[in-house]
């Protein structure tokens, strides 16, 4: 084997494989996986879709308050008449782009930071210690935190998110440098005189993305837990937007007049994080047990 | 053992003091002078000039840290400047609800977390361990926040068999206190008992792939011996380390789930604090749950490695 062909195929390429491979219709074949993805596209498409598929505009104040469901108001309305199920589906829409914007840019950062660690022992050094000090505030502890700096928001709670998934992520790539530094194609890298910000980003990186994928499922699932919690206790988005965190808040006071008024929001939230979840599961079974 | 000791300590002491600097830069980033706030909100500039300084913060800002830090080791936490207490009071009046709260949570998070996975790890029946599957994987995707209103829902408004919120102590009336603690502490314990018994289970069957147990099977043990004796030992360390960490995840969770049952307790003074700019609160509340957080941590790491020798290698 000549030192190019060890530094293109790596040994753990076969992993990733599966996946570039056409390997998708397999991974497809797995339910748990496929279900967990139908979830997710049809709650991401139903939040992105929310202005087309709404029968109400999720502000609009009507006569009925704390209606059942009905034709005319699938999920009920609320204590000011308004429509539920178009609230929900707005709800769903905030805490869709609050995790689709949040985590890819907490992910990011983590891995850029991680890899970072690769570069010099001292700055490994700082890097896990700055990794140890975030871990120790936990999710709704940081939210607490960044809503003390910047104030109570929709900008906070995606802050939050992104500053939470910072050391999940580094400590991951952090692994990856730490384990692929002495395999064979790296050291073959290094011999034919790549520097190590190349080695870091084009054979390290890709080796070590499958748990990278796995957690980012994961990550969107606790995303969903993070916004519901902190607009729960009024730190994250506030009424009157609707967020599946604030209407459960909202649904409370009302629980004996309309149940209706709490389940819409519930099976959103549950239904979306179970979808994340089992697409982490399935990708995990298909990407990391080997 | 000690040696390890002495290379783990100094690190969770290395965070505490780094974390001790953020949570204090916090309280200057944040928004909003405390000396105005405390001042009132019709006082001269002269007056708020000499609340500053009587609250030491015209100093210079390492000096104010210093002044800070010195106090939270010697137990001075200094005075809430909106309920015009001092802080430890407000914490120490409050400081068993949260402690009754975590430890009925924990309680319950092992019992369920321990004997599903138990199930997924060891039993053979197909139908009981699919079931138990099903119920992990639901337990892990409900937030407490979910769980918390679907229990208020079911057995405080359809069925009135438990109070929909509140706090009674239970060491003061164990009987109403247990009623009143039961549901947050489930909707607390739930998700980490999920987590416990993915990590119970993974390490379990670990564990049976492991030479020991073969030969305890070849020489004919029973199955109820082998799991028992010797592969939940050698399967718990490990799952050790994850309840520190649940613990830990726990002191956050629970400004969510006071909030959902009006429990009084650490979390719900955090909230309350943060809304009326109380700031000295939410910094003294911040740097001792983290602390919580790294001691947890810093003891779970110590005791797995006092079972587990091979950790104290590296």
């Amino acid at each position: 084997m000549t030192t190019t062909a060890a530094t293109e195929t790596p040994p753990t390429a076969t992993t990733a494989a599966v996946v570039r491979g056409g390997g998708w219709s397999r991974l497809l074949r797995r339910p748990v996986l496929s279900m967990g993805l139908a979830l997710v596209v049809v709650l991401v498409l139903a939040g992105v879709l929310a202005p087309l598929l709404a029968p109400a505009s999720p502000a609009r104040q009507g006569p009925l308050a704390l209606a059942h469901p009905s034709a005319a108001h699938p999920l009920g309305t609320d204590e000011y008449g308004r429509d539920l199920f178009s609230r929900v589906l707005y709800g769903l829409r905030q805490d869709v782009f609050a995790t689709l914007i949040a985590v890819p840019v907490g992910a990011l950062a983590g891995i850029l930071i991680g890899l970072a660690s690769g570069l010099a022992r001292w700055l490994d050094t700082v890097i896990q210690r700055l990794f140890d000090v975030m871990l120790s505030f936990t999710a709704l502890i940081a939210g607490v935190t960044v809503a003390m700096i910047i104030g109570s928001g929709a900008t906070a709670v995606m802050v939050t998110i992104a500053l939470v998934n910072v050391p999940l992520f580094g400590r991951l790539i952090r692994s990856s440098v730490v384990g692929e530094r002495q395999r064979d194609y790296v050291v073959a890298a290094t011999a034919i005189g790549s520097g190590r910000v190349r080695i870091l980003v084009r054979h390290i990186l890709p080796n070590g993305l499958d748990p990278l994928i796995v957690q980012f499922a994961l990550s969107m699932s606790t995303a969903v837990f993070i916004e519901g919690g902190m607009s729960y206790v009024g730190l994250g988005i506030r009424p009157p937007a609707p967020s599946l965190g604030s209407l459960l808040q909202g649904s409370m006071n009302f629980l004996a007049q309309n149940p209706w008024y709490a389940i819409g929001p519930m099976a959103a939230v549950t239904l979306l994080v179970l979808g994340f979840q089992l697409v982490a599961d399935g990708l995990t079974a298909s990407l990391l047990r080997r | 053992m000690l040696r390890y000791a002495l290379r783990r300590v100094p690190s969770a002491l290395a965070v505490l003091a780094i974390a001790s600097v953020v949570v204090f830069g916090v309280l200057h980033l944040a928004t909003g002078d405390p000396a105005v706030l405390a001042a009132g909100p019709d006082a001269s500039a002269r007056t708020v000039s000499a609340v500053r300084h009587q609250l030491g913060l015209d100093a210079p800002l390492p000096q104010q840290y210093l002044t800070w830090l010195g106090g939270v080791l010697t137990g001075d936490l200094g005075d809430s400047y909106v309920r015009g207490v001092p802080v430890a009071t407000l914490i120490g009046n409050g400081l068993g609800n949260p402690l009754e709260l975590t430890l009925g949570a924990v309680v319950l998070a092992v019992l369920l977390g321990g004997l599903a996975g138990l199930v997924l790890g060891v039993a053979r029946g197909r139908l009981l361990r699919g079931a138990t599957a099903a119920a992990t994987a639901l337990a892990f995707a409900i937030p407490p926040y979910v769980s918390g209103v679907l229990l208020v829902m079911v057995f405080a408004i359809t069925h009135r068999i438990l109070p929909a919120g509140g706090h009674v102590s239970v060491l003061a009336d164990p009987e109403i206190g247990v009623q009143y603690l039961i549901m947050p502490a489930l909707a607390l314990a739930l998700p980490a008992a999920a987590v416990l018994a993915r990590f119970l289970s993974t390490s379990i069957r670990r564990v049976f792939g492991e030479d020991y147990i073969r030969i305890g099977t070849a020489k004919g043990l029973r199955r109820r011996r082998i799991v028992l004796c010797h592969a939940l030992p050698n399967a718990l360390p490990p799952v050790l380390t994850v309840l520190g960490i649940q613990i830990g995840q726990m002191l956050g969770g629970a400004i969510v789930v006071e909030a959902i049952f009006a429990w009084p307790g650490v979390g719900q003074l955090i909230i309350d604090s943060l809304k009326s700019s109380d700031y000295f609160v939410v910094q003294n509340l911040l740097l001792i749950t983290v602390t919580v957080f790294v001691v947890l941590q810093t003891v779970t790491d110590l005791l797995h490695a006092a079972v587990d020798p091979r950790l104290r290698m590296e």
